[in-house]
């Protein structure tokens, strides 16, 4: 039996998955990104301090990642120190980011995967909010509407969660999720100005001067936010993880995960260290120039394999080509020194785990490890997935306050720009929400851009296959998944938004 | 908050919004009980869903409101429906009479690449321009969908048009709302919906389609520095007092409300935060200079040539 789920909703961006289901097992899987910017090449001739601006825009959902790398990799070219508040100050911004991207992720964009809604209906309690959500609903699906509301429009039959206090529970959190989202953004946008898309990060730190009443503002909404995460998000994940434990066992992908550093320290180490693991064997540190990017099954016109600014340019095939040629994806290949590999919060975990430097987090990985009774390998599943995303904002948000209560009031954590420079390179590496993120810039003469290279978490995981027509990440994880039933083959979708797909990132 | 007292917060918001008393609670009343709601179909075009985002980050509580004036139909982001299902309420929509608003973020394919973007196997361009032929109103949210904003920059391959000349070239002439800022305020979207709800037709707009009401002034006129540049008081390092303008600023070409709106999703604008206008909402965004030095001699040029927008 084939299968297409297109659109793919409830993710950021077009993907469309065909599946192939053989006695009830997935034989063939592929993904397509279904749209094409082409904003990376179209950066030359661009100031290079645009690319912070503009490559940004690739993606409304985690847009800090890519200012971030944009940064990152002006400052290599130019050799530009941070100053204290700097660092500070840039973590501020992309951790309250990446919490606001989980907390999406988990409640508006899966959970409507695991909850009944249905459940709302058996609503007695007096919480205002759950009695209006519970109308809502009743005059949704009672109504002789041609449409009912699609936002509660379930597609799949016995697939949730049975226990109707449980449901209540995640319904509740559902909708105060949108409060907690809120405060993460309001985070965002006192050191960043607007969220999506804040302008402040530049080059050499944030523009906003750090003032007193900006800083108080931060901590306490940041002290509200750690209290949902703490006591509801982190609780309803592994409730939910306890409930669903097969899925400890499903959606297991290739054993590699690729991380790059994130969140830095002041004394110059990071939260969250960066290396490849195979097999669960740990080594530290990347090559950036040791990834390939493959697109015989991508639309373009170049088929090979290239390294990051091979090509200065890359042309979209035309439509004839589009309808009739073995591509099916705008997204690329990318492979780690031939690898196909996982990025992500997983990816994160498993890493920094491994390498054994970050005790906090080994002691809470070790912590749920004895009660879920499962091990570090587990962490390749979706529920492992959606469990690590909860243990990363848990240490997240715990740095954010002990970093905002380091600045130093009223100092600029900015490093004023120097003059336009000329044929120099530099590598932006960071960890963006759904996982490693490479900007390489080659900027010409004049400050101007001669060629621009991303390398965004999302092409890895839902990578084509590449020119050894090896399957990618995403892809691997759907291959040999068991379907229980056919008609609701809720797998697919679970497997699909434990990766929390993003792909207008991917394609760019 | 019960019902009243919801209706309450709405009609100070959207005061706050159309600078009067627009709408009496007696009027949000009938609104939200009516049966003649209009529908609302959201669709992502080559799009970052970052006027999405936007959209559920306000401050206000946006989703309430408009689950409550108007049926939202369709909406990738947040809708529980995937695959064939949502595809098939867009299929039955061609069929029916109910009154319809589209909103398209993002900017359309052209006739040539329209495989740039495809929604259930679909071209989305067909999918935009069938759906509004059934639209009374169609808005298109933030710049990509007004002005094409990254969508079109020198080098790219995809020419890309914006809602506006995708439905001129198709002959479709349902209204078209240009709410350009990137990504879009959700201030606008709730005025020009409002007005559409209250009115049945599409708030007052200048040449380029944008509500005159936010699209009146440029940043600068409003600025909060625009005494100082008039007293010649220019910034010269990021920190300074003192005018932009030398760093680069495009609030002098960019029309918007960023700094006069008050809202609260103006708060923390990105010249009180200290950065210079980008023109996010201008029709040249992006330009080829956003921020500079103040000694930087390089010409600040503008690409576009307007024949797509």
């Amino acid at each position: 039996m084939k299968l297409t789920i297109d659109p793919v909703t409830r993710i950021e961006g077009h993907l469309k998955v065909n599946v192939e289901i053989k006695n009830s097992k997935i034989v063939s899987a592929k993904c397509s990104a279904d749209m094409y910017r082409g904003l990376e090449k179209a950066l030359k001739g661009y100031d290079y301090l645009t690319a912070i601006q503009i490559t940004q825009r690739t993606c409304g959902c985690c847009p800090y990642a890519h200012a971030e790398a944009a940064a990152l990799a002006i400052e290599d070219a130019l050799q530009i120190e941070l100053n204290k508040n700097a660092k500070l100050l840039r973590n501020m911004v992309i951790g309250a980011y990446k919490l606001k991207d989980y907390l999406l992720h988990f409640y508006t964009l899966s959970s409507l995967d695991f909850i009944n809604i249905n459940s709302i209906l058996e609503y007695n309690g007096n919480d205002i909010k759950m009695l209006e959500f519970k109308k809502y609903v009743l005059k949704e699906i009672s109504s002789k509407k041609v449409f009912p509301s699609p936002l509660f429009t379930q597609k799949y039959k016995n697939v949730y969660i049975e226990n109707s206090k449980f449901n209540l529970t995640l319904i509740k959190h559902y909708l105060e999720n949108f409060e907690a989202m809120k405060k993460a953004a309001e985070m965002v946008k006192i050191f960043g100005a607007k969220a999506p898309h804040m302008t402040t990060i530049e080059a050499g730190g944030i523009t906003t001067k750090p003032t007193a009443d900006r800083l108080i503002k931060y901590i306490n909404l940041a002290k509200d936010l750690k209290e949902f995460i703490y006591n509801k998000y982190f609780e309803d994940v592994l409730r939910v993880a306890k409930y669903f434990k097969e899925y400890f066992k499903i959606g297991k992908g290739v054993n590699n995960f690729l991380t790059f550093n994130t969140l830095q320290n002041l004394d110059g180490s990071y939260m969250f260290v960066a290396g490849f693991s195979k097999d669960f064997r740990f080594e530290e540190g990347v090559e950036p120039y040791e990834i390939v990017e493959y697109s015989n099954y991508a639309y373009y016109k170049e088929n090979g394999g290239y390294k990051p600014l091979e090509l200065d340019d890359l042309h979209p095939v035309d439509l004839e080509e589009f309808e009739n040629s073995e591509k099916y994806t705008w997204s690329r290949a990318p492979r780690y020194k031939g690898h196909v590999v996982e990025v992500g919060p997983a990816a994160i975990v498993i890493n920094t785990y491994l390498s054994g430097k970050n005790h906090k987090l080994n002691k809470i990985v070790n912590k749920i490890n004895s009660e879920l009774d499962i091990s570090i390998k587990d962490y390749n599943s979706v529920m492992g997935r959606h469990l690590s995303r909860a243990i990363v904002s848990m240490m997240i948000i715990d740095k954010l306050i002990e970093d905002a209560l380091n600045v130093d009031e009223g100092v600029l954590g900015f490093t004023q720009l120097k003059h336009p420079p000329s044929n120099v390179k530099g590598v932006g590496l960071t960890e963006a929400t759904r996982g490693a993120l490479a900007h390489f810039i080659d900027i010409g003469e004049n400050g101007y851009i001669r060629n621009y290279e991303m390398v965004v978490p999302t092409t890895w995981n839902i990578s084509p296959k590449d020119n050894r027509d090896i399957p990618g990440a995403l892809e691997s994880m759907l291959i040999g998944t068991h379907i229980k039933d056919e008609n609701n083959p809720i797998e697919i979708s679970r497997i699909i938004r434990s990766t929390d797909p993003c792909l207008a990132c991917a394609v760019h | 908050m019960d019902r009243r007292e919801f209706l309450k917060t709405t009609q100070a918001l959207l005061a706050t919004i159309f600078g009067s008393s627009f709408f009496s609670i007696e009027e949000l009343d009938a609104m939200e009980t009516s049966e003649n709601k209009p529908d609302l179909i959201w669709i992502h075009a080559m799009s970052c869903d970052g006027c999405s985002t936007s959209f559920l980050n306000a401050e206000i509580p946006l989703v309430d409101i408009l689950s409550r004036f108007v049926n939202i139909v369709f909406h990738p982001t947040v809708m529980a429906a995937e695959g064939r299902l949502s595809m098939e309420i867009l299929k039955k929509y061609e069929d029916t009479q109910n009154d319809l608003i589209l909103i398209v973020e993002g900017a359309i394919p052209s006739k040539e690449l329209p495989h740039a973007c495809m929604m259930g196997e679909e071209f989305i361009r067909d999918t935009i321009v069938n759906t509004a032929r059934k639209a009374s109103l169609a808005i298109a949210a933030g710049t990509c969908a007004s002005f094409l904003g990254i969508c079109d920059m020198k080098g790219m391959h995809i020419d890309a048009v914006s809602l506006k000349k995708c439905l001129e070239e198709e002959s479709v002439d349902t209204p078209v709302v240009n709410l350009p800022a990137c990504p879009l305020k959700p201030n606008h979207l709730l005025y020009t919906l409002f007005y559409y709800i209250k009115n049945r037709k599409t708030p007052p707009v200048d040449l380029m389609h944008r509500p005159l009401r936010f699209f009146g002034n440029t940043v600068h006129e409003r600025c909060v520095y625009y005494n100082d540049f008039q007293e010649k008081i220019f910034a010269k390092r990021i920190g300074d007092r003192g005018c932009l303008f030398k760093l680069g600023c495009q609030g002098p070409v960019t029309k918007c409300d960023c700094i006069k709106s008050g809202n609260d999703y103006d708060k923390y604008n990105c010249i009180k935060s200290g950065h210079p206008c980008i023109g996010c909402a201008s029709e040249n965004f992006p330009r080829n200079i956003l921020f500079k030095r103040a000694d930087d001699e390089r010409k600040l040029e503008k690409y576009k040539d307007f024949k797509r927008i």
